[in-house]
């Protein structure tokens, strides 16, 4: 489970005609901002017929997910989610329809990897997270305290949108699902200005293509290799690709802690893997690659054949490939 | 190479060169702006007083063209056109002539530069270095020349183009003069429109990092200027309150604070671990080993060596650990003093030893994750000899300042987002005012604190471009 931005990064390669920011080719003009939200630089590239409109429809995009950050940022204290994690303990909460659908998929994907994947780790990242910053490591008896808090069972969901923690120190975390859900968000937003072709990337850890380039079938978007060896790549039309990895290894220290946190264990996560998900959603693609970071190759294959429509490959620093195949292929280029 | 064909009593030549760079050195950092056409607005409606042009034969009347305009006129020229370019800029009546110099690795002003000095006494030389890169907050998604979009490398966090490193490189290189420096607007091969915001954030960068820079200025910018086009001085009016924030020199008593060191035996400007400890916020200043000594040592809690060290380096290092330091020798096998301590292996890559009340960290081989161990610095570090820590701040960079007496007193910020970011900040020490003041607040807001454990935690609301904070000690 997440606690920062450290998320490894995709490849993705378009072709075009100019090198600018706006660019023109058959009637199709490309414009591209970038904006700095929920930590990380979301990025919008989108074709169309109008600079002008592309922008605006792109600026609009980007005040989308700002409000989705407004809401479901642990960060901010006013924020509908840090309200929840105050209010909702043995209490009935009503949520903003947004918040309660991602936390309502998050719970779904919970069920789905049997608890590798769950929200509510957000007291073990809490614990990790300052020994991540140069704090010391915790005690065994400070990860059993802050475990004892964390289980999506105790999430109760009554719809359309009211939520109950059955523990009084339940929080959640949507460090793991919530720049998924801004990126599908955005695209909706793109959608309702007119955009057809665009592609929404969220710091390189989740892109979301929709359409594909003029004159293309779809957006080809090289993914993570720690190995440098493997090169694989995906051709993206309406589909999504998340890819999670371990924080490195300290060079210096004696214990490392990391960013993604099995809730199993309590522990970092100690996965060589760099895993990248496609699948048909934002959401989707970036929930399930921290649940087969966590499941790992063997349990993970076995998640996505019983997941349609969803693809995924594993790819350690010394070359180490395993994929799964239910949905997109997923090509390989290098050497292996 | 300049020929010097007088004759010059040598002693008395290199004290007059040592006092002219000396007096030539401003306490402050200035903006020179590079022009190309002799049509250009007045120097007090620019707001800027250093024009540059660059050479090339018949400058005259650009020259000619910037005097009457009001400027202090510079003529930029690579190292071998340097003599014909100072002739003619002293018989123009310039003030100076800046030398581009490609590679860092020329410290010191350098005997040419010191031969040019005595023939042209009345004209002020100042090394320039070409290096710098566009500021900027660089998205993953790359626009290349060959019609390709493609990814960078994965970074823990948004990735910051900043020329932090290259100024404390450029400390060490040219200690007589302000580090000076110039980027091309060009990324990769492709030239996008700049804005206010561009070249705002170019301003700010080179003025919180207190370093001179040649602006480059787009040459259609120029011609509206000139033209006094409406929306190219809507632009450039925005850049001036940049300017003008940076125009206070107030404070130049003060200089930058830090408690790492980084020993090198060669300058290099485009390390990327120094890269990576300016954008995590870790203050160092950079050391060749002949500036080992117990005074440029003091107040060093982290010394990172890149260089080999000989006998006498290494006797220096255990003392430093020896006194409480923690030392991190990188690619560095050999037999040193500390190693009579027993080691302890850390991971596979790092041996400890305990060396008196600090320690020697040796890493064999060379840091091929400069991001992973420039944390792995900052958690050495630890929250005791934090100088600053900021929370929100992935996209800022804070540079502190100290007083004579090594108590910080002003902390400058460099947002490269653009836009308004709310910026927590821990600073060491307990410090009773926290002012604030930025282009778009004038001076000074006083910011709430909180004193906790010997640092002082404050928020800057919305930080867009840049900002200062004067601390006084209560």
């Amino acid at each position: 489970m997440h606690f920062d931005r450290r998320r490894a990064a995709a490849l993705v390669v378009l072709t075009f005609s100019l090198g600018s920011s706006v660019q023109s080719s058959e009637n199709q003009t490309l414009v591209y901002k970038k904006k700095y939200i929920m930590g990380t630089v979301f990025e919008i590239a989108a074709y169309g017929a109008s600079a002008e409109r592309v922008s605006a429809a792109i600026d609009k995009a980007f005040q989308e997910i700002v409000r989705i950050d407004d809401l479901m940022s642990d960060y901010k204290p006013d924020s509908a989610l840090s309200t929840l994690n105050r209010t909702a303990h043995f209490r009935t909460e009503r949520v903003p329809s947004d918040l309660y659908r991602v936390i309502e998929q998050a719970v779904g994907f919970s069920k789905l990897s049997e608890g590798k994947f769950d929200i509510t780790v957000a007291p073990l990242v809490n614990l990790w997270k300052a020994a991540l910053s140069g704090g010391s490591i915790p005690s065994p008896e400070q990860q059993h305290q802050a475990q004892a808090c964390v289980g999506y069972e105790k999430i109760e969901l009554a719809p359309p949108d009211q939520i109950m923690f059955r523990s009084s120190c339940l929080r959640v975390d949507l460090g793991a699902i919530g720049k998924g859900y801004a990126v599908d968000r955005s695209a909706e937003m793109l959608r309702s200005s007119g955009i057809q072709d665009a592609l929404i990337n969220a710091g390189g850890s989740t892109m979301l293509a929709m359409g594909s380039p003029p004159r293309q079938k779809a957006w080809l978007v090289h993914l993570r290799d720690p190995s440098h060896k493997i090169d694989p790549y995906v051709m993206l039309n309406d589909e999504s690709v998340s890819t999670s990895e371990q924080t490195a290894s300290s060079l210096l220290g004696r214990d490392s802690a990391g960013h993604i946190i099995d809730p199993a264990t309590g522990r970092p996560v100690t996965s060589q893997f760099a895993v990248s998900v496609i699948a048909a959603t934002g959401t989707m693609s970036d929930g399930l690659s921290t649940a087969l970071l966590l499941l790992g190759p063997g349990l993970g294959k076995s998640l996505v054949s019983r997941t349609p429509d969803v693809s995924a490959v594993w790819i350690s620093a010394t070359a180490q490939l395993e994929a799964a195949t239910n949905g997109p292929q997923i090509h390989f280029n290098g050497k292996l | 190479m300049i020929k010097n064909n007088s004759r010059v009593n040598r002693m008395a030549l290199g004290a007059r060169v040592v006092l002219l760079l000396v007096l030539s050195q401003p306490a402050w950092s200035d903006v020179f702006v590079l022009w190309s056409s002799p049509d250009l607005p007045s120097s007090r409606s620019l707001g800027v007083d250093d024009i540059v042009f660059s050479w090339k034969e018949g400058i005259a009347p650009l020259l000619a063209a910037g005097r009457r305009q009001g400027y202090r006129v510079y003529v930029e020229t690579p190292m071998p056109k340097a003599k014909t370019a100072a002739e003619e800029a002293a018989k123009a009546g310039c003030t100076g002539v800046i030398l581009d110099i490609a590679d860092a690795e020329s410290a010191g002003p350098g005997k040419d530069v010191e031969t040019l000095q005595v023939l042209y006494p009345h004209l002020r030389f100042l090394v320039l270095n070409l290096n710098g890169k566009r500021p900027e907050m660089r998205g993953s998604l790359i626009i290349k020349r060959d019609s390709v979009l493609e990814v960078s490398s994965p970074t823990a966090q948004p990735w910051i183009d900043t020329n932090l490193a290259l100024v404390k490189v450029e400390e060490r290189a040219h200690q007589t003069q302000v580090p000076l420096y110039t980027f091309s607007w060009s990324d990769q091969g492709q030239q996008k429109t700049q804005t206010a915001d561009d070249y705002s954030l170019a301003v700010a960068e080179a003025g919180a990092f207190r370093a001179d820079l040649v602006l480059q200025l787009d040459d259609q910018i120029q011609q509206s200027l000139y033209r006094h086009d409406a929306q190219a001085w809507a632009l450039w009016n925005q850049v001036r309150s940049t300017l003008k924030f940076f125009s206070n020199r107030s404070a130049g008593a003060l200089e930058p604070a830090a408690n790492v060191a980084v020993l090198v035996d060669r300058l290099d400007t485009s390390d990327e671990v120094l890269n990576l400890l300016s954008r995590h916020n870790i203050p160092f200043r950079v050391l060749l080993t002949s500036d080992l000594t117990e005074q440029n040592l003091k107040g060093v809690d982290i010394l990172i060596v890149f260089a080999k060290p000989n006998k006498e380096i290494g006797e220096q290092i255990n003392s430093l650990a020896a006194l409480g330091a923690t030392v991190v020798l990188v690619d560095a096998p050999g037999h040193y003093p500390w190693q009579k301590e027993p080691p302890v292996q850390l991971n596979e890559h790092t041996t400890s030893y305990a060396t008196g009340r600090g320690k020697v960290l040796e890493f064999p081989e060379a840091i091929s994750d400069p991001e992973t161990f420039a944390q792995d610095i900052r958690r050495l570090l630890g929250k005791r000899n934090a100088l600053l820590t900021l929370w929100n701040g992935l996209t800022t960079i804070a540079v502190p300042y100290k007083d004579h007496s090594g108590t910080i007193k002003q902390l400058d910020f460099v947002n490269y987002a653009l836009d308004p970011v709310r910026v927590q900040v821990q600073v060491k020490g307990s410090f009773a005012s926290i002012q604030y003041e930025s282009p778009e607040r004038a001076c000074c807001e006083s910011l709430i604190s909180v004193k906790r454990e010997g640092f002082t935690e404050f928020v800057i609301p919305d930080l867009r471009i840049t900002g200062r904070v004067r601390l006084e000690l209560q």
